[in-house]
């Protein structure tokens, strides 16, 4: 196998490792909200999700570093329309990501801290869990990153 | 190097297998994080997080794995029409889906009697099963993107 097989199979792995992180927290969130959970629940649910961060985490990498350097590697500029769309859209997905993870982090403690107070379904979590805006920001962070998965595809104007 | 340039007929195909792909990834990675979760605690805190994993393998897993499936299928025939001869990586993706469809159905077999009777012993091999799987997605997408041997 050559250079350029090898760092396709890394960016890939990083493109799976940050898709199916995504996945993971969008599923055991979504499941989180779906119903009137206890906060104990709840808090199982968060617990989960931090198996799915550090995935996230070394996908974010290896998608950047792999793809920035397989851009070279393949001949591609790195002014192309499709790469720099990919860029700037990895870095939204990447800041709206980062604003996401403190919310849930401290919907987590809430509900870790509600489930040792007595474990009584609470307005302020359910708040919490449905906020619009936070969801806003959580599911269009994935949604960003899946359309950066398109732009990989399709490669607009290469 | 020069990257290998794709006819644009074959990018929708690719993305929904992808997407297949990744959403196969995060579903299986899901059932498995539940199901060990589902061994220990109280037996009602164990069933509820069995029932919410044989429900994910349903809603989720299933879909996705049709998806990619689906989506590999059309691009094989798009790639390779007819009788053509399909090359060992490729092969190595049809290896892993085809026997991991059963394997699959075994987990949500399995995770729907663990999500019923507390004790059921079975219980432990769902989180297993769905780890061996990911394993074997591993396998299929290093085959898949470094396509050795071509």
């Amino acid at each position: 196998m050559n250079l350029y097989q090898w760092l396709l199979f890394l960016h890939v792995t990083g493109a799976f490792f940050l898709l199916g992180g995504i996945v993971i927290a969008g599923i055991l969130n979504l499941s989180a909200i779906a119903k009137d959970r206890r906060p104990s629940q709840v808090a199982s649910l968060y617990g989960l999700i931090r198996f799915a961060v550090p995935l996230i985490g070394a996908g974010l990498l290896l998608t950047l570093v792999i793809g920035l350097w397989l851009v070279h590697e393949a001949d591609y500029g790195y002014g192309d329309g499709w790469v720099v769309a990919a860029i700037v859209l990895w870095l939204l997905a990447s800041a709206l990501g980062n604003i996401d993870g403190k919310y849930q982090r401290q919907t987590g403690e809430l509900a870790r801290r509600l489930a040792a107070e007595g474990d009584t379904p609470s307005p302020e979590l359910r708040a919490r869990l449905r906020d619009p805006r936070a969801l806003a920001i959580s599911y269009g962070s994935g949604l960003i990153a899946f359309a950066v998965l398109g732009i990989m595809i399709w490669k607009p104007g290469a | 190097m020069v990257a290998i340039v794709r006819p644009d007929a074959w990018n929708l195909p690719l993305f929904l297998h992808v997407l297949g792909a990744t959403l196969t990834f995060g579903a299986t990675a899901t059932v498995a994080l539940l199901g060990f979760a589902g061994l220990r605690g109280d037996p009602e805190r164990a069933v509820w997080l069995r029932g919410l994993a044989f429900r994910i393998g349903g809603y989720v897993l299933v879909p996705a794995f049709i998806l990619m499936r689906g989506g590999a299928q059309w691009i094989a025939d798009k790639e390779y029409p007819g009788s053509a001869k399909t090359p060992g990586w490729l092969d190595v993706g049809f290896i892993v889906t085809e026997p991991g469809a059963l394997l699959v159905i075994v987990m949500l077999i399995l995770a729907w009697f663990a999500a019923r009777r507390p004790s059921f012993r079975g219980a432990v091999a769902v989180p297993w099963l769905a780890s061996i799987y990911l394993v074997a997605l591993g396998i299929a997408w290093f085959a898949m993107s470094a396509k050795p041997g071509s």
